[in-house]
């Protein structure tokens, strides 16, 4: 008799152990901590309705490319008086950020509208000097890619190298740290996880996918095969 | 076999051809890195996409005549037999 009540006196006692520890962790755990959540991206600028952030294809050529920001440069070389290296943080600090709607038109077939922010490339330039014998800009992305636009296209329009989209830090698949925002050209032209932005005289220069068979110009009101 | 079933058979063996190499170079647009090592190199993105494109109007037209060929044979068969 007095060992079963003994018995049952050691259970309740775990019992209520179990409950205190329950009750101190459980209140501990947590309370005074702000854990970080997923960014919320904007579907709406200015009347405009955004595409989502996932309404891209992944179609890169070597698929997303996970980019160390502490060490990331972006270099810029090439026809310049003034070579540049720029930490992540430089190129979003240290110059102008704007922001406009543009939509990316795929040959694949699909588009996406996107709120866009970044730093204007020429702006980038103006700082490196660009020489006078300069046509074209080489972009080289982390993964190998490139392509390359006419500096006159540059120069001319406001070309942004975004590092937003609808509010949210580009994901490391929509190629963070940045990428072009090639705005009425073909969506091969918008490279992602760009590393360094050459000048270069050869205006006969053809990218990954010019080298393959796609328009060099890849200007959006004509074909993307050809020239 | 009659004429009517030799443009039948055609028709529908063409739309077949036509439908497999439409779903090939599809999947060689938007899946080019699977496709191109499969076909060793042969069927590369933009050889896809331009064959896929050029399929779109025989492919629209196979499968109106697969649809609507023998009905309109019959049709036209059954107005010239009422006329006589």
């Amino acid at each position: 008799m007095r060992k079963a009540i003994t018995s049952r006196g050691v259970l309740l006692l775990v019992l209520f152990l179990i409950l205190v520890a329950a009750l101190i962790f459980g209140l501990d755990m947590g309370v005074d901590e702000t854990d970080g959540l997923a960014p919320v991206e904007i579907r709406e600028y200015e009347g405009v309705d955004l595409s989502s952030i996932n309404a891209f294809r992944e179609n890169s050529i070597k698929g997303p490319q996970e980019i160390d920001v502490e060490s990331y440069t972006l270099r810029i070389t090439g026809l310049v008086a003034k070579s540049k290296n720029y930490t992540y943080d430089e190129v979003m600090n240290r110059h102008q950020n704007y922001k406009k709607v543009v939509t990316l038109d795929c040959v694949e077939g699909w588009s996406a509208t996107i709120l866009w922010e970044g730093v204007l490339v020429r702006d980038l330039l103006a700082e490196a000097e660009p020489l006078a014998n300069a046509e074209v800009l080489i972009f080289h992305a982390y993964d190998g890619y490139t392509t390359s636009l006419p500096i006159d296209y540059i120069m001319e329009n406001d070309i942004l190298m975004a590092y937003k989209m609808n509010d949210v830090i580009l994901p490391p698949e929509r190629g963070f740290p940045f990428q072009l925002v090639a705005e009425s050209k073909w969506g091969y032209k918008w490279i992602k996880w760009i590393t360094e932005i050459e000048l270069s005289d050869d205006a006969n220069y053809r990218g990954y996918w010019e080298s393959r068979g796609y328009s060099n110009s890849a200007d959006l009101d004509r074909s993307f095969f050809g020239d | 076999m009659t004429n009517r079933q030799l443009i039948k058979k055609i028709i529908h063996w063409l739309l077949t051809v036509v439908v497999i190499i439409y779903l090939i170079t599809g999947f060689g647009i938007t899946e080019y890195r699977i496709v191109e090592p499969l076909t060793f190199g042969l069927l590369t993105k933009n050889l896809a996409q331009r064959i896929h494109i050029n399929l779109e109007i025989p492919f629209i037209i196979l499968l109106i005549l697969h649809i609507w060929l023998l009905p309109l044979l019959k049709y036209f068969k059954s107005k010239k037999l009422g006329n006589k």
